[in-house]
């Protein structure tokens, strides 16, 4: 009988977990660098928030806070540099070595990297966490928090997807450097890591929330601002469906045109 | 110093080999830039005034801090580096030649993408800088210090590599000033504001050269001048003084 889930997702997940863990050193320059960034940001916003009278489209200085712990956790947990680094192996010839396994190159890269953003998910969510409770005290809503959680992994997920499908312009453009660049900003800005969507303009809003960004930070974000919104999860989920289908077709396509590089 | 000419040629002309991918790379790179734009835009058009600062000045912050980053990192690419290699020990290949080892390493790769980053700074101050010759002249300049002072802590942290074995420090450090140089340092207040204008210098990477442009001050200018020429040296002393300590891993690559 066929198994529902390969053998080797298993094995890849837990590759990549463990590799993280392995590095103790490099989980806790992540927290440093995660306690800076949620300070600096946070403390930008909350400095708007008391310039408008304590709220801003919603937001308090408490809410804005664990937003910008949430969406810096969720964007953070995986790797920065995972776009650079796939166009590093399409061009250095890695991915081409990666095709005489047994098992699709595109779903391994990703199980592995999946597994790697779980233990940065919870170094993120501890350090963010701790930044939150030091400047402004607990979550808004232990309800609306709890239903982030499982948005946390999703939201890595759907990033992933999308920076395999983004990484895949390597195959044609030999560097994926410049992609990455890019593909950051539209996470900061259309996916509401650096600002919740609510601040945007109306058209602006419309076209974030058409996009997949949203889910890679936003949802999580939003959820553990205090705002209980399930059906954000169902989003997130169809979107990691579509997401996983580009990437696969992407590399689907790059593999084809590797085999026609190599002769 | 004919040899670090014609290292840098070099890095150049490998650099622009393929003069459709730059082409690429140059407008993907602006196409970031402006998302930073958007982001300030949209943050000031919602919050308004905060102390000191609004969209026209963030968007000289972010002209200032292209510039400068796109040269650091573009020009000077293994500045990112500088920790790794130590701690991996590929830095034999530099080691073998007869020139000073750290300029040479520096220029030894120029990466493209950011030279986009250069372009993109200049022509944001040109068209939202307000430009006059002297407000002109400020902007370079102070773009200019800000390359050194940001190259010099770049080269620091990477250095504790060779005391502390490991090139983390390297990249937490370039993440570090990389993100705290993006805001004004005004916005931060007591123990935090004290680390943006020393230990990580960001405050003097932009949020200086950005409010000299709009109101400029000798005394604030000397300062500039004076933490990048200290950070410089702080970074030539590391390196120099790590190098003693190095020991070869028998990789011969991008040094």
């Amino acid at each position: 009988m066929r198994r529902l889930v390969p053998a080797w997702v298993g094995v890849a997940l837990t590759t990549g977990a463990r590799r993280v863990l392995a590095a103790p050193g490099g989980l806790a320059v992540g927290m440093a660098i995660h306690v800076l960034i949620v300070g600096a940001v946070s403390t930008l916003w909350r400095v708007a928030v008391e310039a408008n009278g304590g709220s801003l489209d919603g937001y308090d200085a408490t809410s804005v806070t664990w937003y910008m712990v949430l969406s810096e956790a969720a964007y953070m947990a995986v790797s920065s540099r995972i776009i650079e680094d796939i166009g590093d192996d399409i061009a250095g010839g890695a991915v081409a070595s990666e095709m005489l396994r047994p098992a699709p190159v595109v779903g391994i890269r990703l199980a592995v990297q999946f597994g790697a953003s779980l233990p940065r998910l919870v170094a993120n969510l501890v350090a963010g966490g701790a930044v939150a409770l030091v400047t402004v005290g607990g979550p808004p809503s232990t309800g609306a928090l709890l239903l982030a959680l499982p948005a946390l992994p999703l939201a890595a997920a759907c990033n992933l997807a999308a920076a395999h499908a983004f990484a895949g312009v390597a195959f044609w453009l030999r560097d994926a450097g410049s992609a990455w660049f890019l593909y950051q900003k539209l996470i900061f800005i259309f996916g509401g890591m650096l600002l919740p969507l609510q601040v945007v303009p109306g058209a602006m809003r419309a076209i974030a929330f058409g996009l997949p960004f949203m889910t890679m930070a936003y949802v999580p974000a939003r959820l553990g601002s205090g705002h209980v919104e399930p059906q954000l999860l169902l989003v997130q989920v169809a979107w990691l469906v579509v997401l996983t289908a580009a990437a696969t077709a992407t590399f689907t396509a790059g593999e084809r045109r590797l085999q026609a590089v190599g002769g | 110093m004919r040899g670090f000419a014609a290292t840098l040629r070099g890095a150049f002309a490998e650099a622009l080999t393929n003069r459709r991918a730059f082409g690429a790379q140059v407008a993907l790179m602006f196409g970031n830039d402006l998302a930073w734009c958007a982001f300030w835009v949209l943050f000031f058009d919602r919050a308004g005034n905060l102390r000191g600062w609004d969209g026209t000045r963030a968007l000289l912050l972010l002209s200032v801090f292209a510039t400068s980053a796109g040269l650091t990192l573009g020009v000077f690419a293994n500045v990112r580096h500088v920790g790794q290699m130590a701690s991996d020990g590929r830095l034999d290949a530099v080691l073998a030649l007869p020139v000073s080892p750290l300029p040479h390493l520096l220029v030894r790769q120029v990466r493209t993408v950011n030279l986009g980053d250069v372009l993109f700074g200049l022509g944001l101050f040109l068209v939202a800088g307000d430009p006059d010759p002297g407000r002109f002249g400020i902007y370079l300049v102070g773009s200019l210090a800000s390359t050194g002072l940001m190259l010099g802590f770049l080269i620091t942290a990477g250095s504790l590599a060779f005391f502390v074995g490991s090139g983390e420090t390297g990249e937490a450090g370039f993440h570090a000033l990389l993100l705290l140089s993006n805001y004004p340092a005004d916005f931060f207040g007591g123990l935090t504001k004290l680390v943006l204008y020393t230990v990580i210098p960001a405050a003097f990477v932009t949020a200086v050269p950005a409010k000299l442009v709009d109101e400029f001050d000798p005394g604030l200018a000397a300062l500039l001048l004076g933490a990048s020429a200290a950070f410089l040296a702080a970074g030539w002393a590391t390196f120099t003084f790590g190098l003693r300590r190095y020991s070869s891993g028998s990789v011969w690559t991008q040094a």
